[in-house]
């Protein structure tokens, strides 16, 4: 899943778009900067999808916490689409701002009582589940809802999104070692709940 | 290395994270202990389920239209911003007179006044007292909320700025002190703005984005008084 080639503006499993695409992309923003919201609206049509999956797993798969930080992530984007300097795609530039939305927003929800992370909503990760390995995803998508926090962020972002040891500890200010130790922590549980 | 040692290192070894030199051993090792091997087939198995997870889920579909609505909003504003801020020298000469003059004007506003923790008690016709008793917003408070959120949106630009030229005067621990106030208030903000936006009459959430909108201008305003005054 994770490979070691990812550079550090791109996103692990994710690579970034060819030429045409990041040009295309980069015209929408432009068009989005002069207050052109149905050429955001493109932009939106186009990664949300993407996002949305990524809000989902973030969120332990509360449809309704992974909506709002949809939400949340693409009115930022517009506000500081000035900020999005075209060297990296546009979709790696999203799923920054979706991972420092959730970091911002988990600071406050500290303040608020801790809520039981809900599992039947991750049947919305399997949206398009028609293969023979639906189950499989199911029982994954819960497994990785079920993980305590930091072990979530981990695992979600560097086995499943891609990103780099280094890139996880700047985004979530911690250091190298204490998310190798929270991947760890995930994949030995993840293990115990799938396999055992 | 020994068995203790290397079954920690057995994650990287997997990811492919070991160095040149430590990964020779850990894979002689694992070739010959049965332990270790059954748990680089276990992870090995766990990050291929990662893998095949799909990379995409349908949102709702009305996620798209609470984004229009709350940028919306925005557009007028930014315009407006964006004005103020090409003008650098108007910007850096008046900057502090124009803020001060602009949260008078916050301050003193219908819309302000209208939504002020309840004190209104000015001349609503009975239509818009029925209207907002039942926690409704009417069109004449919306509209007064329109003029006050883009009045914030100005002030606030313009006193953020004013104090990021000032913030070196200030001691560190104020900074981070009103920093972590700022952000608090904004998070009030945007998820006032979020719940506005899927429900944009509702009274009580106006009055609450109003309230944070005031909360902020306020605590920009005392501040840049305060490095003024040092």
């Amino acid at each position: 899943m994770k490979t070691s080639a990812v550079v550090s503006d791109t996103i692990g499993k994710h690579p970034s778009t060819n030429a045409d695409d990041k040009a295309a992309a980069l015209e929408r923003v432009q068009r989005a900067r002069t207050g052109d919201v149905d050429a955001f609206e493109v932009l939106y049509r186009e990664h949300s999808p993407r996002i949305y999956a990524l809000c989902l797993r973030l969120k332990g798969g509360d449809k309704s916490d992974a909506t709002e930080l949809l939400q949340d992530v693409f009115i930022k984007a517009w506000r500081r689409l000035d900020t999005f300097r075209g060297d990296s795609a546009f979709v790696s530039w999203l799923h920054r701002l979706a991972v420092n939305t959730m970091l911002e927003n988990a600071r406050s929800d500290q303040r608020r009582t801790a809520r039981v992370l809900p599992m039947e909503d991750t049947s919305r990760l399997a949206g398009a589940a028609r293969s023979s390995g639906v189950e499989s995803r199911m029982d994954m998508e819960g497994a990785i809802a079920s993980l305590p926090k930091g072990a979530r962020l981990a695992f979600v972002l560097h086995d499943v999104e891609g990103y780099q040891h280094q890139e996880i500890a700047e985004q979530l200010s911690v250091s190298v070692g204490t998310v190798k130790a929270q991947l760890h922590r995930a994949r030995r549980l993840l293990r115990e709940r799938l396999e055992s | 290395m020994t068995h203790d040692v290397i079954k920690h290192l057995l994650d990287d070894y997997v990811t492919g994270d070991l160095t040149d030199e430590a990964r020779p051993p850990v894979e002689e090792h694992v070739i010959s202990c049965a332990l270790c091997a059954a748990e680089v087939e276990s992870l090995k198995r766990i990050l291929a389920r990662a893998a095949e997870l799909p990379e995409t889920a349908d949102p709702p579909e009305d996620a798209w239209s609470n984004i229009r609505s709350a940028i919306s909003r925005d557009e007028s504003a930014v315009r407006a911003n964006d004005s103020v801020s090409r003008s650098g020298i108007w910007q850096r000469r008046y900057v502090f007179a124009a803020a001060a003059a602009i949260l008078v004007a916050v301050l003193s506003s219908a819309g302000t006044a209208l939504y002020m923790n309840g004190h209104y008690s000015g001349a609503r016709s009975s239509r818009a007292v029925a209207n907002t008793s039942s926690g409704e917003a009417t069109p004449a408070m919306l509209a007064a909320f329109t003029i006050e959120e883009n009045n914030y949106l100005r002030t606030a630009s313009l006193l953020q700025d004013l104090l990021d030229q000032q913030e070196a005067s200030l001691a560190p621990e104020t900074v981070a002190q009103l920093k972590a106030s700022l952000r608090t208030i904004d998070e009030a903000i945007l998820e006032a703005r979020n719940a506005l936006a899927r429900d944009p009459a509702n009274k009580l959430l106006v009055e609450m984005l109003s309230a944070s909108y005031r909360q902020k201008v306020d605590l920009l305003r005392r501040t840049t008084e305060m490095t003024r005054g040092t």
